[in-house]
């Protein structure tokens, strides 16, 4: 019920004043995705969309069946990556590059997923835990 | 005297902290070492105010509401809980310095601690439960980007076992079954409401025990399993209910009763023989239920065995299961104990930073805001017996004061109509956040605007010509316009959405420009003002200029001529507030001089609200009082 409040862009003060704009959740994620119900899709990275309130990127794979199909990712703020060190660049240099994805599935059960880990080349793996998790 | 020896440990850090930096400098100390000892400084002192601020004293009472023991000494403690033999108490302690929150275990006689689990930042520790024979406690946590159940001997001894890796998120242990064969945890999503119970023999494949569409916080089987206790908020209102529950057919609809009547909060605990149960009532009563099963089931009338401190928070939303637990055969009672809240005194400043006056009496209030004719204050006051935060208005020029909320919704940000005539603020309720005015004479509320389902929301701004609201959603400048008649047909408009973050968006009194934080330039907060369509409510692509290099911390409030911007910042960790501004000269391209300080303060609370007077010469400051 309770909205997700993830990654918290604070300046450096404790002053009460209004002092972070927070990049908090876009929607209520446990409505649209079930942490109950992980896929783990391995394929190509296409396309990265890094902007707040949270990063978005397409993966390109194959079904059981062999059928192309493009699986939607959606993951923290950049702020959550920037505090550990995590870049847009990282990303961008995996674009048409294998990668891994474990993600939350949509309820509505498309192909779209609530990020949870991501491993890209060079096997550096990126958890969106405990954000997402 | 135990307070004594928090406040003298903490000044003996800070003469500590205090100290180490001037021997430094007496070296060959570069001005990195220099950085690295301030920024130390720093946080030792905000350590040490959080500390003097925030700790807790475990306090365990009686049936009747005595003070038996004052248990250990003061920290930041959250959900005790008394072991079944009652000669500990395990709890979860926060470290400010390294950022965790792990497991303790209190000795109720001796307060000796011993710290069960060694957790890393952003991993904390929840939910403690005591076995039955009191030899383990179990838990959650967070490990490496799983959630578990974890147990712990209780005497320190040996290392965490990992019982369960679970699938989900938000797990919460509740209690250990008395014959010691489970654990009950619940998962609690929007839809899927499920407590569990987890299995210690066996495969440990968790049973589903109950599951509802409304939520069934804090529940707990009784002792011979054939009742559950839980809080619901199926009518609307959090209530304590019990229901009849077949292990066999755990699904299957059930007979119950609501226990409470005057709201309840939870937690649940059963009476180790089942006769009683007890939870926490809204307004700080700790109240019993006596069990009958002869010849019927029957529930008796919620008896207060007594009013909980009032330094622990109540209303209809508080937690008070966070700090306080019942005793397996419900003679103690243990709160972590709050200190009294700091109070805050409205004060107004001129632009030198000399009081003018005080307004009102201290309260915990904060967020004041200018009326646009400079003659009021709209603020926020919270009631702290109640347990709410309503919006009030009180005129500068008699004193009276007008209460324009007065729910138990939260109301945050009050922000003045462009004609003075209305305040509105945000207000979360259930799912939705959303933009909510009233007239500024009080009276009915009416919504402006409703955001998507679980996105929160800041409200920062109208346009000056009242036609849309600005707020921040998600570190993105958004704006609603006011049309037509159904608020939720009301579209939200991205002005601003960017890899960086930004937000705080105000419009200049002309409607020509916008100011607003944004971290694009220093990854931190800086201010940028802005050419702006007034009517598209966008943000111009060209003529954009940065205002402040030294990151603010709030503020960004135009003078009613357009020609000044005032903002407030503070060195990282510094306890002083540097009141700021600087001159704007409109134009195709917008020119902003060089910051200038105004004054300097001590000891401030606020808000991102309007704080400074249209004419940029009164600042009025929540300014927080001596401990009490």
């Amino acid at each position: 019920m309770t909205p997700r409040l993830p990654a918290r862009f604070a300046l450096a003060t404790p002053l009460v004043l209004a002092v972070s704009i927070t990049a908090t959740a876009h929607h209520n994620m446990s409505a649209i995705f079930d942490f109950n119900d992980r896929v783990t899709v391995s394929g190509t990275l296409t396309k990265i969309d890094w902007r707040n309130p949270h990063i978005e990127f397409l993966v390109d794979t194959k079904s059981a069946s062999g059928d192309a199909e493009t699986w939607k990712y959606e993951g923290p703020a950049p702020f959550f990556f920037r505090e550990r060190s995590v870049g847009k660049p990282d990303f961008e240099v995996a674009i048409g590059k294998p990668v891994k994805v474990e993600a939350s599935r949509a309820r509505d059960g498309s192909r779209w997923g609530l990020l949870r880990q991501i491993t890209l080349p060079g096997d550096k793996v990126v958890s969106a835990c405990p954000q997402n998790c | 005297m135990k307070r004594d020896i928090i406040a003298l440990s903490t000044a003996a850090a800070l003469a500590t902290v205090l100290l180490f930096v001037p021997m430094l400098s007496h070296g060959q100390e570069s001005d990195a070492d220099k950085a690295k000892a301030a920024k130390a400084a720093a946080k030792a002192k905000n350590i040490a105010r959080a500390l003097e601020e925030n700790s807790r004293q475990l306090t365990l009472f009686d049936r009747q509401g005595k003070v038996i023991k004052v248990v250990g000494e003061r920290a930041i403690y959250n959900q005790p809980s008394i072991s079944p033999d009652l000669t500990r108490i395990a709890v979860i302690r926060q470290d400010l310095e390294n950022e965790t929150a792990d497991l303790w275990v209190i000795s109720i006689e001796t307060g000796a601690g011993t710290k069960l689990t060694k957790s890393k930042s952003r991993e904390p520790v929840r939910s403690p439960v005591w076995a039955p024979d009191s030899a383990w406690v179990a838990f959650a946590a967070q490990r490496d980007s799983y959630d578990g159940i974890y147990r712990v001997k209780a005497d320190g001894s040996g290392t965490e076992e990992l019982l369960y890796k679970l699938p989900g998120a938000g797990t919460v242990p509740t209690d250990w079954s008395l014959d010691g064969k489970y654990i009950n945890y619940y998962v609690s999503q929007l839809g899927d409401n499920i407590l569990y119970a987890l299995p210690l023999e066996g495969d440990r494949k968790p049973v589903v025990v109950a599951r509802s569409q409304s939520e069934i916080v804090a529940a707990r089987l009784s002792p011979d399993s054939r009742f559950l206790g839980y809080r619901s908020n199926e009518t609307g209102r959090n209530e304590v209910w019990v229901r009849a529950f077949d292990p066999a057919n755990p699904d299957a609809p059930a007979r119950k009763w609501q226990i409470s009547d005057q709201g309840g909060l939870g937690m649940v605990w059963w009476r180790r023989d089942g006769r009683e149960l007890y939870y926490f009532a809204a307004d700080r009563g700790i109240m019993a239920v006596s069990v009958s099963t002869s010849p019927t089931l029957e529930f008796g009338k919620p008896k207060l065995l007594f009013k909980a401190p009032n330094t622990i928070p109540n209303g209809p939303n508080a937690a008070p299961g966070n700090l306080g637990s019942v005793s397996r055969d419900g003679e103690r009672i243990v709160f972590s104990l709050p200190p009294a809240p700091r109070l805050q005194q409205l004060t107004m400043f001129d632009r030198t930073g000399k009081v003018v006056r005080t307004i009102g009496e201290p309260a915990q209030i904060g967020q004041p805001a200018f009326s646009p004719d400079g003659k009021k204050l709209a603020f926020v006051r919270n009631n702290i017996e109640a347990g709410n935060a309503n919006i009030w208005t009180v005129d500068l020029e008699n004193g009276k004061e007008t209460q324009i909320t007065n729910d138990s919704f939260p109301h945050n940000n009050p922000t003045w109509s462009p004609d003075g005539k209305h305040i509105a603020y945000q207000s979360n309720r259930g799912t939705y956040t959303s933009i909510y005015w009233r007239s500024s004479d009080g009276g009915p509320e009416e919504m402006l605007f409703r955001y998507t389902p679980g996105a929160g929301l800041g409200l920062t701004d109208f346009t000056p010509d009242g036609q849309h609201v600005l707020f921040d959603g998600g570190a993105i400048l958004m704006a609603a316009r006011l049309e037509g008649a159904d608020p939720i047909a009301r579209k939200a408009i991205e002005m601003s959405r960017e890899e960086y973050e930004v937000g705080f968006g105000r419009v200049s009194p002309d409607g020509r420009y916008i100011s607003y934080g944004s971290t694009e330039s220093n990854n931190r907060i800086e201010i940028f003002i802005r050419p702006f369509d007034l009517a598209k409510a966008a943000l111009a692509d060209e003529g954009k200029v940065q205002a402040t290099k030294d990151g603010p911390g709030g503020g960004n409030i135009w003078r009613n001529d357009g020609k000044e911007v005032f903002y407030a910042r503070s060195e990282p960790g510094s306890e002083e507030v540097e009141l700021k501004s600087v001159e704007v000269t409109p134009g195709p391209a917008v020119q902003v001089s060089e910051p200038k300080l105004l004054f300097k303060l001590r000891d401030v609370a606020g808000g991102n609200t309007k704080f400074i007077s249209p004419d940029g010469q009164r600042f009025v400051f929540a300014i927080r009082q001596p401990a009490r």
